[in-house]
């Protein structure tokens, strides 16, 4: 869900850039229009518009909407003195926040001033009579060499083709916006290592997941099956086949994202925590840990004070789960509880099935395994 | 054995003093090559009793590097955004994670961790990406330390979360606009005692990304500029207290005064205890990080005993002179750092065995880098401000060296200016009041390194900035930093 918000933000920014571009279309010959330009700020120090056109003498109206979680200001400079003005600003130092780090010098031309986070100011102004490419940049102390983008004015309109224009941060002259999430999304790029080390199955992340709570364990198996075991219920939720994650939202800028399956899931769990030790429903859950058995996730709860470990391997024939359970100090009956629309079929090593429960006594519970597979292909 | 480490320090000091130092940097900063395809943003970074260096990544890996071959290992993989490290032994170390405290064992002996056991996760995760959590650090009981970041309004609930729910913990009324905690204990300080409970100890933080413990078991923890918080502040963390931002406050025992966003704010005001230290936003720092106190014996240099602090936003490590005014800590803060090749978005800082101080870098989408470095002492004494103390009508400073009487006599060359920070739900506060004090008296020492300055006015709840000229060594070399802010809360009685 959330990033089906990141996207759609990102899709209604490209719809502000293209829509801001068109307006600039328009304006040609009608110099006392007023050309708006919607800026927002992207994650990463970055205006999400890096360049756009006016013509010369021509009225516009630039917002700042900062939809980042610092402060910005927005500076438009004299052409070529970008980096000269960032050093000025620099250099306030302690006079900078009373002077909303803007230098004195006339290489300044317009200026939106400090404009902290979910705020807006906005600046009219009348373009330069002179073509030129004008700078904006943002002067707040370290964001000045990364963030900044180009006003172009020409009567033409006309701008370098992005990937060469060098007027824009190398990072934005690409098609993407805010690249580097180490996803070998694209088959052109070479794929950026994930870690120091090619991870083979098994291993794991933990991950803010959709259909988990927010303490989730992702496993990858070999023969490409994976599962999500849930630390906050202490049970595994669900399972899918064809792929482990895709973390590059999460892993890329602040994370406000989560890790994306990759595969199909062919199991989720409708029954809830499936233990039942004795008569009574548990009351207590508690989640203790894992540990890697030859890679493999052994994970460690207690139900009421009893210890329960629970190893998952994937199945040998076919697509499924091998749950080895161990309750070495059981000594009540036990009842593993599964329902029929888990998209699962179940067998057990031991115990007798009545109705979707599997029911072990004292002495089978110590040691039990529990095998799922896929129903269909 | 500090003892003697400290008569070291006093005899190398007085030897100083005695002869002409060597010019030259007291500093230099070396950059630690780090492993290919690692993403080195480091969220984690201590010593193992062998001398390792042991850094947690924000991907999840934990690896330990030998200094001496340069070697990196991987010793754990797979966690939640690691934050912190406590080393345990050389095969065991806790580690904080965004869902839980996880014990890190290596049991079987073949350097890498096989268990990854729970020892806490007594507290609430929405799963907003914005709930971080510090620590753990240890003080001399035992018992740990960790803080809890409150969940951004930059970012949403999950729909399932770990926790009992109290939306009376956000601001209602404007969405959630303001950093929130509607899960228990996020914006909270909390103690985990040998008994494995974890306490809430207080409340009101927004963004502690930085904890530590002195000799004595005072907690410091530092937050970050935003709403609630006028400039980043230090805080002296004690039990039952109020550092400001108000989510937090619905998870106080018995609390039942509603949506504490509702409160008024000066009733809010009156609740809280103020920072020991204001890092003046845009002056000073922006975000600082990890503060750790030199413990080196001199090894790093002459400020034994103060506190070294990350800043995120620059190429800068800030120093930190602690003292007691009326029984409550306060004090001065200085660039100890600027540039000479250290990166932006430093976040861990350690002292390795050596004496010399590790640099873990982040940025994790805001402004900072990568990557690891180390900063050591050449042994060239620098010329700073050793300390800065408040005397009843103006302040003591106190040089490393002995200074040149002329400059350092000349009023001139102490520009006081002083000002406060707003506490309001906006995001961070313009200086307020910004007013220049003239010094009325200037006089030095007899061994020409401390000099006493008398202010037209000192006014509690402001900051002074104080700016120095010219002010050579007796030597000639010239001051490292020029700026130094103190906080003024309390007043020296006479």
């Amino acid at each position: 869900m959330i990033r089906y918000i990141f996207l759609l933000l990102q899709k209604r920014l490209w719809i502000t850039l293209l829509f801001t571009v068109s307006i600039s279309a328009l304006a040609l010959g009608q110099t006392d229009r007023l050309t708006t330009v919607e800026m927002e700020v992207l994650p990463g120090l970055q205006f999400s518009v890096v360049r756009f056109t006016v013509k010369p003498g021509e009225r516009v109206k630039l917002v700042l909407n900062n939809t980042d979680d610092m402060s910005h200001n927005l500076i438009i400079t004299l052409p070529g003195t970008r980096e000269k003005v960032v050093e000025m600003a620099n250099k306030l130092g302690e006079s900078g926040p009373a002077a909303g780090y803007v230098p004195k010098t006339s290489d300044v031309l317009w200026t939106i001033p400090v404009t902290a986070p979910e705020k807006a100011n906005e600046l009219v102004f009348k373009a330069p009579e002179k073509e030129g490419v004008y700078p904006y940049v943002c002067t707040y102390p370290g964001h000045g060499t990364i963030m900044f983008g180009a006003m172009y004015v020409s009567k033409s309109g006309k701008m370098p083709e992005l990937t060469k224009d060098l007027n824009i941060p190398e990072s934005r002259r690409g098609d993407k916006v805010d690249g580097d999430a180490g996803h070998p999304g694209h088959a052109h790029e070479k794929p950026a290592p994930l870690h120091p080390y090619t991870p083979v199955p098994p291993y794991h992340y933990r991950v803010f997941i959709d259909g988990a709570s927010p303490a989730a364990i992702a496993v990858a198996l070999p023969n490409e099956v994976s599962y999500c075991w849930d630390a906050g219920t202490s049970y595994l939720r669900f399972a899918w086949a064809g792929g482990f994650l895709d973390n590059s939202d999460l892993w890329k800028g602040k994370g406000n994202a989560a890790a994306n399956v990759v595969g199909s899931v062919f199991f989720r769990s409708k029954t809830g925590f499936p233990i039942r030790i004795g008569e009574e429903k548990p009351s207590e859950i508690v989640y203790k840990g894992y540990r890697l058995k030859k890679r493999y996730l052994e994970f460690h709860y207690q139900v009421d004070g009893t210890d329960v470990y629970e190893l998952i391997h994937e199945a040998t024939d076919g697509t499924g789960l091998e749950r080895i359970f161990r309750i070495p100090e059981v000594t009540d009956p036990v009842t593993f509880y599964t329902a029929s629309d888990e998209g699962v079929t179940y067998a057990a090593s031991a115990g007798v099935w009545k109705g979707g429960a599997l029911q072990l006594t004292a002495d089978q519970a110590r040691s039990f395994t529990i095998t799922m597979k896929k129903i269909g292909k | 054995m500090e003892r003697f480490f400290l008569a070291v320090l006093l005899g190398l000091l007085t030897a100083a003093c005695s002869t002409r130092p060597e010019p030259g940097e007291a500093y230099i900063v070396e950059n630690i090559e780090m492993p290919e395809g690692l993403t080195s943003q480091v969220g984690a970074l201590e010593f193992l009793p062998n001398g390792k260096l042991i850094a947690g990544f924000t991907r999840g890996e934990v690896m330990t590097y030998d200094t001496t071959t340069k070697e990196w290992h991987l010793f754990a993989e797979g966690l939640h955004d690691p934050l912190g490290i406590h080393v345990v032994s050389n095969d065991e170390i806790l580690v904080m994670q965004l869902p839980e405290l996880t014990r890190l064992k290596d049991t079987d002996g073949d350097g890498t961790a096989d268990l990854y056991e729970k020892v806490t996760d007594a507290f609430g995760v929405t799963g907003n990406y914005h709930e971080f959590n510090y620590g753990p650090e240890i003080d001399s009981k035992g018992d740990f330390y960790i803080a809890l970041n409150s969940s951004s309004s930059g970012g949403t609930m999950r729909d399932e979360v770990r926790g009992t729910i109290n939306l009376e913990g956000r601001d209602g009324e404007t969405g959630n606009r303001q950093m929130f905690s509607t899960v228990p204990y996020r914006g909270w300080v909390m103690k985990l005692t040998k008994d494995g409970v974890l306490h809430p100890v207080a409340a009101g933080f927004r963004s502690p990304n930085g904890i530590v413990v002195d000799n004595e078991d005072n907690v410091f923890v530092t937050d970050n500029q935003g709403d609630w918080v006028g400039t980043s502040p230090l805080f002296h963390v004690e039990p039952g207290k109020f550092y400001g931002h108000p989510g937090s406050l619905v998870w106080t025992k018995g609390w039942n005064r509603g949506n504490p966003f509702r409160l008024p704010l000066d009733t809010l005001d009156s609740m809280r205890t103020r920072p020991a230290i204001c890092f003046p936003h845009g002056i000073l720092a922006n975000s600082p990080s990890q503060p750790v106190f030199d413990r080196t014996g001199g090894k790093f240099g002459p400020f034994e005993g103060q506190l070294f602090i990350g800043e995120m936003n620059r190429e800068r490590i800030v120093r930190v002179m602690l003292e007691k005014v009326n029984g409550k800590f306060q004090g001065a803060c200085i660039p100890f750092l600027d540039s000479l090749g250290l990166r932006k978005g430093n976040n861990r800082l350690v002292f390795a065995p050596d004496g010399s101080l590790w640099v873990g870098q982040n940025a994790h989408g805001w402004l900072g880098d990568v990557g690891i470095q180390r900063i050591v002492f050449t042994g060239k004494q620098p010329v700073d401000v050793y300390t800065m103390k408040l005397t009843t009508d103006g302040f003591q400073l106190t040089f490393t060296q002995p200074m040149q009487d002329t400059a350092a006599l000349n009023p001139e060359n102490y520009l006081f200016s002083r000002y406060y920070y707003l506490y309001h739900h906006n995001y961070g506060s313009p200086q307020q009041d910004l007013e220049k004090i003239p010094v009325t008296a200037v006089k030095l020492s007899d061994d020409k390194k401390t000099v006493t300055l008398q202010l037209a006015s000192l006014t509690p709840g402001y900051v002074y900035e104080l700016n120095l000229g010219n002010i050579p060594s007796k030597w000639g070399q010239p001051l490292r930093n020029s700026l130094v802010c103190y906080t003024l809360n309390e007043l020296l009685n006479n």
